[in-house]
């Protein structure tokens, strides 16, 4: 029969593939507190991905012991199976196996690629950029598109394209420079990997999308949040929020269409958050979603590893 | 002393300000406050050719030239930057993604209507 530990992890995983991400992404409270929802969402990804292979382990394994440690013995001192392995047995431990080489196989791949295009744009930009003279930490490229973008890693770069420094005003450029440091300093490319690679392994899932939209939408809400910090002058909202529209009307807006829904409605999102702050969360709220995230991660180990009842 | 990158973007600077191909020995004199090496020109420039930025004829091999304009390379990068390719979001973060020209007019509609009122500041 069904370790009661393989229902369990299979009615989590369950939830953790499409109820749970559908609701965090429909919720309101991330936009009041993006930090606190970015735990929350790598909680998410990775209680759900080790109780989906947790499940089908446990269920494989069955044969062998009712929890994963007694079962796991038993495979690796060679003992015998008490029960009858039947085929279904071997089907899930395949999946269990074939579902966590390729989570991990395109995390890794995906890193691969990401660093080797992050290398060649850090050698292109080394010939073509100068030092801006406005920021003294970054460079400037020759283009009349307004933008600004970093390249995380061991030697962050900021860029600046020429457009953005002549369109912006002092104060809105120091925004747009502290929004950019705010990523690098919190290694919000982090965040944003295991997301990108899962929703690359995992394209039927429509959580994984949903997922990686929405923390890439709080990244930017939680760079705003810390550029604001540092931000001197009348209204700091207004300049940052100032700064966004007009990176995204410039001459650069006119990517391709089509592209554009995702980001198209963060960036509205944005201007609408700094224009009219929502409350911030109430510690009590603060102190329960983290409570939540951390008994998202707790129970499914708790349900590996402790022996079957 | 200059780092690697350093001296690469000089050597590039002089290669893009030159009329045609240049020798290794006419860029050490071109850089002669450097006081370098003919070797560390060598250096850079097989450095650069990896990297694809420099290339020499088969007919002159001593003599380099750019692949490729500044403005070139500046173009190639934005397009990188500005287009959406595969999982570009993970490789640079960048500011704002751009937006359709209608929801650029709303945001900006957006922000006129919430200008602060004196009284505020």
């Amino acid at each position: 029969m069904l370790p009661a530990t393989a229902a369990a992890l299979a009615v989590l995983a369950a939830a953790l593939a499409w109820p749970v991400p559908a609701l965090l992404g429909r919720a309101r409270w991330p936009r009041r507190d993006p930090l606190v929802a970015l735990v929350c969402w790598q909680a998410i990804g990775l209680a759900g991905g080790l109780s989906i292979i947790g499940a089908l382990l446990v269920h494989g394994l069955a044969p062998w012991g009712h929890s994963l440690p007694e079962a796991g013995a038993a495979v690796l001192t060679g003992d015998p199976a008490r029960d009858p392995v039947r085929g279904d047995h071997w089907v899930t431990l395949t999946l269990a196996a074939v579902l966590a080489l390729e989570l991990l196989g395109v995390l890794a791949l995906s890193w691969a690629r990401t660093a080797r295009t992050r290398r060649r744009h850090r050698e292109l930009l080394e010939l073509v950029v100068r030092p801006a003279d406005a920021v003294p930490d970054a460079r400037l490229l020759e283009h009349p598109a307004p933008v600004a973008f970093c390249i995380p890693g061991a030697r962050p770069l900021l860029v600046l394209s020429s457009g953005m420094v002549a369109e912006l005003d002092d104060d809105q450029l120091a925004a747009v420079v502290a929004h950019e440091r705010a990523h690098l300093a919190e290694h919000h490319h982090l965040y944003l990997l295991p997301f990108v690679a899962w929703e690359a392994a995992l394209p039927v899932l429509p959580a994984a999308a949903r997922a990686h939209a929405a923390v890439r939408e709080l990244v930017e809400m939680r760079a705003d949040d810390r550029a604001l910090t540092s931000l001197r002058g009348p209204d700091p909202r207004r300049t940052l929020a100032q700064a966004i529209v007009v990176a995204a009307g410039g001459p650069g807006g006119g990517v391709p269409s089509g592209a554009l829904s995702v980001g198209g409605s963060a960036v509205g999102a944005r201007v609408v958050r700094l224009l009219s702050p929502p409350a911030p969360l109430p510690p009590a709220a603060r102190a329960a979603a983290l409570l939540c995230a951390g008994l998202l991660l707790l129970v499914p180990t708790a349900l590996l590893l402790l022996p079957a009842v | 002393m200059a780092s690697l990158g350093d001296l690469e973007r000089t050597v590039m600077d002089v290669l893009w300000a030159a009329e045609g191909p240049v020798a290794a020995a006419e860029l050490r004199d071109a850089l002669a406050d450097r006081e370098l090496a003919l070797t560390t020109v060598h250096t850079v420039l097989s450095r650069l050719e990896t990297k694809g930025f420099v290339e020499h004829d088969d007919a002159r091999p001593r003599r380099f030239r750019p692949r490729a304009t500044r403005e070139q390379h500046a173009a190639e990068l934005m397009h990188e930057v500005l287009g959406r390719s595969g999982d570009r979001q993970a490789v640079l973060a960048r500011f704002v993604g751009g937006v359709d020209p209608e929801e650029a007019r709303m945001l900006r509609q957006l922000l006129d209507g919430s200008a602060p009122d004196a009284g505020t500041r």
